[in-house]
């Protein structure tokens, strides 16, 4: 299971960063969600997959009963996603300026702070 | 530049300079005898003990003659600019800048600690380049300090890494101690580099081929500055690190030949230079060119008369030549040109001018009784003399000398007398503030010449044992030594030197045809520049082309070419058997997620991208169900749910994707691909051994004795890490800030 | 030692808290200036508790390390919240006349604070993931300064900036959850032994190249800083004074860190690649900046360039090197902060930060030129200014380890930078202004809270440089700790096992 979660934070990393090479401002946000998400899944993967018992500890009982789920790096996730989104939607707000101001979402054509030069 | 000579110049801006100097040389007098007594002073403060740099300067007979010639030939330049800049509105700037650098050139000469000499060296060179562009809304000005701050900038840093060697190599930077040390640094395998560097800075920074270049454009500064940084001071200052280093460095065939030709070829370039030019001043600063090429040639010599002959006549070029330019500075100032064609018969209105450059230019020619022919009785002594090849060497003595007959000449006697010339103003004899330099530097050049024992015992013979490290070494300063080789060439120095001042004008001519068909080093200086600059134009536009796309696929190279070359380089590929152990419940899921990132990445529409996002994410969040994350899994949802209604809201104000735009873009998809695979294989590896869960045991144990928390998760996020999930508000509070800066903050200008 | 250890954080945090309560009052400047004043009071006391006492840690929340967070404070990490209090005070007076109304309204203030406080937090967190968050909490902060103001420039630059600096961010993110799989921990003292246990030690190696390239865009290297001159010259010049100080330093630090405390297992490697890294950037860095015609622009490349010292020093790894490194970071904050305030000011006289359409400031602002030759010719290392100690250092610390490629690089590069200093200097200062006769600086608004800082600054710059010797005793002290971070250990976990 672990193998193919591997595989599949490589597609998602494979994925957003042609997504992101695309110079289109757009591209570059979706790339940006699913380099997040791979990113929290690398974190999640790397602490070990259980699955069926999550790291509860029942009414009664000092800790948990059994093997449970590895807190720790669910405890990181959740803190990665909460910030990533944070990030996130600053970026696409720029993104959003970035048209009005620019008139284009075409990163190849935003010269303003580089401008070409004429010599 | 030029001010009225009837202001009032007695201010502060002016006099102070002149008494600190007065003072600081009536001190340096007091040293005299002590130094004459063979005896040498030296004192110590601690300064950065930490990296071996103590504040430690020493007086011997070579730093004494320097700062003697630096504080007394300073004294008489600040008090002619208390006159000469007297109402410039900058004159207070000129004094402060002045002073400043007599105080670094006297702390260079009297340096025992090769760091603290650094340190003087490269104020020497800010000063020097500040003092060069005070005219600054002048272009050449401003060019001619930055040339001069750049050769001899090269020159400071070659001397840093030299001072480091040394360091290294005899273990201490006083030089005191390393003339202890005779063989430390000849018999170093890093001799070879560190005399190339020493040399490199000594060359820069007095002008030597091929760096001389800089040196008749630092005229550019006002004639005081000319007078006393680039002829009389700071330009020796590589003279001086010669004189200083020869104990240590000298006695190898590498700097016999290396000084002996730099020498020879910038004197003899230099005093042909000086024949070409038609502005006064520019003539004098080949001819310091020339001056300084000889001392150079000299200082390859460790023989008696060579060091005699270098010292008597770095003291008489000081002050034949400080007075020169001192009284071309007078005429400029009187007369308003330097022109040598339009200046004549000025004795009438400038006697003293006359007088002073008369007997200047009389020892520059080398006549007796002056100093200046004992000066070149003994560089044809010390030419004669030489290790390398005599013949030559007191040929190149010869033609120089001649040259600088002619060119004292044409200097100092051209312009005063025969019938009047036409200068843009009529003559006017300059203020005695102005006259003192010249007439007191000219009559020493006199007096020291009739009585030579005054500075041969004081000054000239500690200065030659300092330079040879072993006292007994000087040779006497004699007006008359009998008839013999040096005095026959002294006799054919004249006659060429008449022959060549007869001839000056069409040599002149022929010399100026000549130079404005050659390439100079000053002409391709500019060249030089530009070619660099073409260079970093062209590095920067490679580099930083304002195109996000290259900079981001240049960051993602250098990711993967250091993840996966590290990978390879290190043979660190140690991949597990690969085992299917998918369940098929988890099999669909993953299906699902793999279309849903397939269709974000190939899509042309907005929409269906945005819901490929949405599949993905989704996706995820049911793994984290699947292995035991529900609070993941529930903000993961929530959060995705956010980013599609964002996405949504926004896309509907924005442009659809562009055609095309995701098409087959071969190397970023092999950069993807390969970073794709990477990061597969560096988790493949990762996740082969289970996880170490010391630190989760521990909060599995204490959420709830310890936490009273039932959701290890929460308690973590709550209590354990606090202080993550404190910053994580932090970032989602900031965000909101930044996010209502943006959609608020727009330009004053764009609002109405 | 704990609640010393939080001051400095919270400090900040309360300051924008408070700052952002009252935005758009007049007041809001004064209470991020007395939040600055606290703050450096604060991290001056923990610097003398750490000369004093040696490492210091406090657990935060009780809970012992490596379970809980660690923050740490050893002579590296303490200098450098000291000199981001300096920085943050001196910008702060700054701000009094240079931030309009406008974008105090928008949060200016509590922004920057924000800032200061994810600087302080990275530079004093002794855990992994912590520091990712400080680095997060600085990021956006630093997002919200630079576009504000709503400029085309700002909004250009700042695109290019998000997008690498995210880059960046989900490297490093990645790093850590590979290192934790691999070590099961996130206090640093922790992994410093546990990545020892590690048996695929090439695969760690790899992995420490992921921080290499995710520190590498913050510290802006070779080939990694497209992001700076991108944007450095857009916003406001408080705002682009405190970025040039602090940002790409706390790179540096975390590079510094990681490599010296828990990726030293394979020098050989890692460390050659930090010296190429460090030399491509030292020459990149300073041709860019020579290639430039704007005072700020020209800056920003220099930022670059200066960067490549001190990984040199970090890429040497001996305890001359170090020193030199820690040095450098100290000198380059202090001065690279003050050139960008100086460029505001010229700015303000001026007209302008377009070197060929301002000038004559030698003339009428003689004091403004005293105040810009400081620090131009520290950043170039003359003597006797602290950029010289520094240049030294690393120059004899490359020959002593017979680099004499790095050295010569480390020497011309120097010769480049006072180029492109006295480029400065000849355009905005000596050439009379192309249009307006007497650009003066008596005409600029507010210009004595704009002079303050600066005038702070050079003499600072001047005092480390005419009296280094406890400046370099303290680097070399910060540097064996480097070295040998037993010390640092032992503060975190207790005595060895």
């Amino acid at each position: 299971m672990e193998q193919l979660l591997s595989v599949l934070i490589g597609a998602l990393v494979a994925g957003s960063v042609f997504l992101m090479l695309a110079g289109h401002l757009l591209r570059f946000l979706f790339g940006l969600i699913l380099l997040s998400n791979a990113a929290n899944l690398t974190i999640f993967l790397a602490g070990g997959l259980t699955p069926g018992a999550p790291p509860l500890i029942s009414e009664g009982a000092e800790g948990p009963t059994g093997t449970v789920a590895n807190a720790l790096p669910q405890a990181l996730v959740l803190t990665a996603i909460v910030i990533g989104f944070g990030l996130f939607a600053f970026a696409l707000i720029l993104a959003f300026r970035a048209y009005q101001t620019l008139g284009t979402l075409d990163t190849d054509a935003m010269r303003v702070a580089e401008p070409e030069e004429a010599q | 530049m030029t001010s009225s000579f009837s202001r009032s110049w007695l201010s502060l801006a002016g006099l102070l300079p002149v008494a600190i100097a007065t003072t600081l040389f009536i001190l340096f007098l007091q040293a005299v005898p002590v130094i004459a007594a063979g005896r040498t002073l030296r004192q110590v403060w601690q300064w950065v003990p930490g990296l071996g740099v103590d504040l430690s300067f020493v007086i011997d007979g070579l730093s004494l003659t320097f700062a003697l010639l630096i504080s007394g030939i300073g004294a008489l330049v600040m008090l002619y600019s208390a006159r000469y800049l007297a109402g410039h509105v900058h004159q207070a700037r000129f004094s402060l800048l002045l002073t400043s650098f007599m105080l670094a050139m006297l702390g260079l000469v009297l340096s025992d600690n090769l760091l603290t000499l650094f340190v003087f060296w490269e104020l020497t060179t800010i000063t020097s380049y500040l003092l060069i562009g005070f005219d600054h809304s002048a272009k050449k000005a401003r060019r001619s300090a930055l040339q001069a701050l750049l050769v001899t900038g090269v020159g400071g840093l070659a001397l840093l890494a030299a001072i480091i060697l040394i360091g290294t190599t005899a273990g201490t930077f006083e030089l005191s101690e390393l003339r202890a040390m005779p063989a430390i640094l000849t018999g170093s395998t890093l001799y070879l580099p560190i005399l190339v560097l020493v040399l490199l800075a000594a060359f820069t920074k007095s002008a030597q081929m091929p760096f001389h270049f800089w040196l008749p454009n630092a005229m550019a500064a006002p004639t005081p500055v000319s007078a006393y940084l680039h002829s009389a001071t700071m330009v020796k200052a590589g003279i001086y690190l010669l004189a200083r280093m020869h104990p240590s460095l000298s006695g190898t065939d590498v700097w016999l030949w290396t000084l002996t030709i730099a020498g020879a070829v910038t004197t003899v370039f230099a005093s042909i230079m000086a024949v070409r030019q038609t502005d006064l001043k520019l003539a004098l600063a080949y001819t310091t060119l020339m001056a300084l090429g000889a001392l150079t040639l000299l200082l390859g010599n460790s023989t008696g008369y060579a060091i005699t002959a270098a010292v008597t006549f770095l003291i008489v070029h000081s002050l034949y030549k400080a007075a020169l330019f001192l009284v071309i500075g007078i005429v400029d100032h009187g007369t308003g040109t330097r022109e040598v064609d339009r200046l004549s018969g000025l004795v009438r209105a400038m006697p003293v001018t006359a007088a002073a450059a008369a007997v200047a230019a009389l020892s520059m020619a080398g006549f007796p009784p002056f100093l200046g022919f004992i000066g070149k009785e003994l560089k044809y002594a010390g030419a004669l003399a030489v290790a390398s090849e005599p013949v030559l060497v007191a040929g190149a003595v010869l033609l120089s000398s001649a040259l600088m007959f002619a060119v004292a000449g044409i200097v100092a006697l051209r312009p005063f007398w025969g019938k009047a010339g036409d200068p843009p103003k009529p003559p006017k004899e300059g203020p005695w503030a102005m006259l003192l330099g010249p007439v007191v530097l000219a009559g020493l050049g006199a007096f020291f010449g009739i009585m030579p024992s005054v500075i041969a015992t004081t000054l000239v013979n500690p200065t030659v044992t300092a330079i040879l490290a072993e006292p007994g070494e000087a040779k006497p300063l004699l007006l008359w030594a009998g008839i013999n080789l040096p005095l026959l060439l002294s006799i054919a120095t004249f006659v060429l030197g008449a022959f060549l001042y007869a001839l000056h004008r069409p040599l002149r001519r022929g010399l100026i045809w000549i130079t404005q068909r050659t390439p100079s080093l000053d002409g391709g200086w500019d060249g030089f520049l530009a070619g660099v600059m073409a260079v970093c134009r062209w590095q920067t536009q490679l580099l930083q082309t304002g195109i996000l796309r290259r900079y981001l696929f240049l960051t993602f190279a250098t990711a993967f070419v250091a993840m996966a070359g590290t990978l390879v380089a290190k043979d660190a590929i140690d991949l597990p058997n690969l085992v299917p152990d998918v369940l098929p419940k988890h099999g669909m899921l993953f299906v699902l997620i793999f279309l849903g990132l397939a269709l974000t990445v190939i899509t042309q529409s907005r929409i269906a991208a945005i819901a490929g996002l949405g599949v993905v994410g989704i996706g995820i969040a049911m793994l984290f169900i699947l292995f035991s994350a529900p609070d993941v899994a529930i903000t993961q949802l929530l959060v995705e749910t956010l980013i599609v209604v964002l996405f949504a809201a926004a896309a509907l104000r924005l442009p659809h994707l562009p055609r095309g735009g995701s098409g087959w873009r071969f190397w970023d998809a092999m950069l993807a691909l390969g970073l794709g695979v990477t990061t597969t294989a560096i988790l493949l590896m990762v996740t082969a051994s289970p996880v170490d869960r010391e630190l989760t045991g521990f909060f599995e144990g204490a959420s709830w004795p310890e936490a009273f928390g039932r959701n290890i998760v929460n308690v973590i996020l709550v209590d354990f890490r606090a202080l993550d999930t404190f910053g994580e508000i932090a970032v989602v509070l900031v965000a909101a800030i930044g996010a209502y800066a943006l959609l608020k903050g727009t330009p004053e200008r764009q609002k109405k | 030692m704990s609640w010393l250890l939080s001051l400095p954080l919270i400090i900040p945090f309360a300051t924008a808290i408070a700052a952002f309560l009252v935005r758009g009052h007049a007041s809001g400047r004064w209470i991020s200036l007395t939040g600055s004043a606290i703050a450096l009071a604060a991290a001056i006391a923990l610097l003398m508790v750490v000369l004093d006492d040696g490492v210091i840690a406090g657990q935060m929340g009780g809970w012992p390390a490596p379970f809980g967070i660690t923050l740490v404070a050893d002579l590296l990490s303490a200098v450098m919240v000291l000199i981001t209090a300096i920085t943050a005070f001196a910008v702060a007076i700054y701000a009094f006349g240079d931030i309009d109304r406008r974008r105090e309204e928008l949060g200016y203030h509590a922004l920057f604070q924000t800032l200061i406080a994810g600087v302080t937090g990275a530079f004093l967190t002794g855990d992994l993931f912590n520091l990712y968050v400080w680095f997060e909490v600085m990021l956006i902060a630093s997002f919200g300064m630079l576009i504000l103001g709503g400029e085309k420039e700002q909004i250009d630059g700042g695109v290019k900036y998000v997008a690498l600096n995210l880059v960046s961010t989900l490297l490093f993110l990645s790093g850590i959850g590979l290192l934790y799989g691999m070590t099961g921990t996130l206090n640093l003292a922790d992994l410093a032994q546990k990545v020892e246990t590690i048996p695929n030690q090439g695969l760690l190696t790899a992995v420490a190249m992921m921080f290499m390239v995710g520190f590498g865009i913050k510290a802006a290297v070779f080939p990694l800083f497209f992001w700076l001159p991108a944007s450095y010259h857009t916003p406001s010049f408080a705002v682009s004074a405190v970025f040039a100080g602090l940002l790409t330093k706390v790179g540096v630090y975390a590079m510094i860190r990681m490599f010296t405390m828990i990726f030293d297992h394979d020098i050989g490697f890692t460390h050659t690649i930090l010296l190429w890294i460090a030399g491509f950037t030292m020459v990149t860095g300073v041709l860019g900046a020579a290639s430039q015609g704007d005072f700020r622009k020209i800056l920003s490349f220099h930022i670059i360039s200066q960067i490549g010292y001190m990984i040199l020093g970090l890429a040497l790894m001996t305890p001359l090197a170090l020193l030199g490194a820690v040095f450098y970071l100290v000198h380059h904050i202090i001065v690279k902060a003050n050139l960008f305030l100086i460029a505001g000011i010229a700015s303000r006289a001026t007209g302008s930060t377009d070197l060929y359409r301002i000038g004559g400031l030698y003339a009428s602002s003689p004091l403004l030129a005293v105040l810009f030759l400081i620090p131009a010719f520290s950043l170039a290392g003359f003597p006797p200014l602290s950029g010289f100690w520094a240049k030294y250092v690393l120059v004899k610390a490359s020959l002593d380890a017979e680099f004499w490629f790095m050295a010569f690089i480390a020497l011309a590069v120097g010769l480049m930078t006072i180029f492109s200093m006295t480029k400065i200097w000849a355009e905005a200062f000596w050439k009379p202004h192309p249009t307006n006769p007497d650009p003066a600086l008596d005409q600029v608004p507010h210009r004595g809270a704009l002079l303050l800082p600066v005038a702070g600054l050079a003499v600072l710059t001047m005092v480390i440089g005419l009296y280094p010797e406890p400046f370099v005793v303290f680097a070399e002290r910060a540097a064996a700790q480097l070295l040998d971070p037993t010390a640092y250990i032992t503060a975190v976990l207790g005595a060895a096992p």
